[in-house]
This record gives structure tokens, sequence and C-alpha cells, in this order.
């Protein structure tokens, strides 16, 4: 036989069990604090703008250049750094009038010479500590240089890598 | 000793074991909030610039009579897995219109793309 006498016992005691569950459920979460990892983000956008600025160096200023100037850096064997290097740095920290970025930089072009890849420095705005945390951001250009230097002149694929950090 | 009245023992187990496997579950879905890849992660993961990149030195490389036989292709191919850890193959033909094929997979992403010039 059913006697519901008994509800409000019930629902009471339900209510209890709940509220004691979630007070229990709170202070266990409180106790530890997990962030996704968020570096991600602003390596992401380093590399945008790094990535940016290097396609800005690769394109001609205007159609009647056959050859962008990161082409005509390359192949200047004097040394075509110290262009690079201004128009990098021109390009990642320009902001306007307030104060300028830190984005430091490290370029070299890799090519592959007799079997075995070497790599040329372009510029940097400082040397590598070894303790910054950079970004990479890389482009093909396609150029007419002996590589290796003693080798005939011919068109060749490097590729330009950057190394981007904040300091 | 007044004679206790134990009936309601199974009823109270259960309850008990469902509340705490309702509070394990609540535990484990609060934190599987912080576990996988973040959304700027996925976005550095994706080789957007790499593709686009190798495509468009590719096709430069096209319309300027380029073939597979030369210095480019090997310098290419052997840079590319060197230094961006992917691996790509490209052919070229010129008839009327240039076209270029080109296949690009570096692991995660694959790429394949089929160009005709004008």
């Amino acid at each position: 036989m059913v006697n519901d006498g008994g509800q409000l016992y019930t629902i009471e005691g339900v209510a209890a069990g709940l509220i004691m569950l979630l007070t229990a459920y709170m202070v266990v979460g409180a106790t530890t604090i997990c962030t996704p990892g968020d570096a991600h983000i602003s390596d992401m956008q380093l590399e945008v703008l790094g990535s940016d600025a290097l396609t800005m160096v690769d394109t001609p200023p205007n159609s009647s250049m056959a050859e962008s100037p990161l082409q005509l850096i390359i192949e200047d064997d004097s040394g075509g750094g110290g262009r690079f290097k201004n128009m990098f740095m021109n390009y990642t920290n320009v902001s306007g009038f307030g104060p300028k970025h830190d984005i430091q930089f490290s370029a070299n072009y890799t090519y592959e010479a007799d079997g075995s890849i070497m790599s040329a420095q372009i510029n940097s705005s400082r040397n590598l500590t070894g303790g910054e945390h950079a970004v990479r951001v890389t482009k093909w250009v396609l150029v007419n240089k002996r590589l290796p230097p003693a080798g005939p002149l011919e068109k060749r694929a490097v590729l330009v890598e950057v190394l981007l950090w904040r300091d | 000793m007044a004679r206790l009245n134990d009936d309601a023992q199974w009823i109270i187990l259960m309850g008990f074991l469902v509340s705490f496997s309702l509070f394990f579950l609540a535990i484990v879905i609060n934190q599987s909030t912080v576990v996988g890849q973040t959304i700027a992660e996925s976005v550095v993961e994706f080789p957007k610039n790499d593709i686009r990149d190798i495509s468009h030195v590719i096709k430069e490389h096209a319309v300027s009579n380029g073939v597979i036989t030369d210095k480019v292709h090997r310098d290419i191919l052997n840079l590319s897995i060197q230094r961006k850890g992917a691996v790509i193959n490209y052919t070229l033909t010129h008839d009327t219109n240039y076209h270029s094929l080109i296949t690009y997979n570096n692991g995660v992403t694959t790429y394949s793309e089929n160009w005709t010039s004008d």
C-alpha cells in the first residue's frame, strides 16, 4: 500500500543531497586552476606580422621593376644585409605615433650546395642569446646566383628564414 | 536495544553510489574544457602561408619556362624536406599555356593543386 505522507521528507532529502554535492564539487574545483596555454596567441600574431613584412620585402615596389628587393638583396654578394634590416625593421616596427615595438629579428637564407644544405646570414637586429622565444617565418625566393660561390651562375631557389622575437 | 529497522539499506547504498558517480562525472566534464588544442595553436599549425608561398613560387618558375630537370626543382624539393618538414613534388608542362601540378604534405596537412595559365 502506497502512502504519500513522506513526500516532503523526500524532497527535502534530495535537495539537501544536491546542495551538498554542489558544495563538494565547487570546493574540489576551486583547488586547481588550469589555464589553457595562450602563448600561442602572441606567437600566431607575431608570425602573421613577420610573414606579412617578409612578403612586403619580396614585392617589387612598382611594375617597372622585374625583381623584388629581396631578390636583389640575396643576389648582392657584397651584402644587402643593411638594406634588408632597414626595410624589415621599418615594416615590423611601424606603429604610427606610439612607442616603437620591441620586435627583433635574425635573417638568413638556406640553399643547397654540393649535396648539402648551407645557410648564409643576411642580417640580424642583435645577436641571439639563446633565451629568446622566437617564431620563424620563411619565404621562397628565386634568384640568379652562384651557389656555392665557385659554382655556375644559374637560377636557383633559396629559402629565406627569419626568426622573430619580442624583447 | 530497540529493534533497528534495516530494510532501506539497499536504497541508501544506491543513493550514495549515484551521487558519487554524478560528482565524478561533473569533475571530468569540468576539466575537459582545458584539454585539447587552443584555437591559436590550430591556426599556427595550419600551413596557410607555407602553401601559398610554395604555390606562388612554383607558378613564378613555371611561367619563366621552368622545367623539372633544373636545379630549382631539386632545391625546392630538398630544402622543403630539410628546412620545412614538408614533402613537396611538382611537375611543369608547357603547351599553349603553362601548367603546374603541385602536391604538398607536411605530415598533418596535405594539399594538391592543378593550375593552368591563361
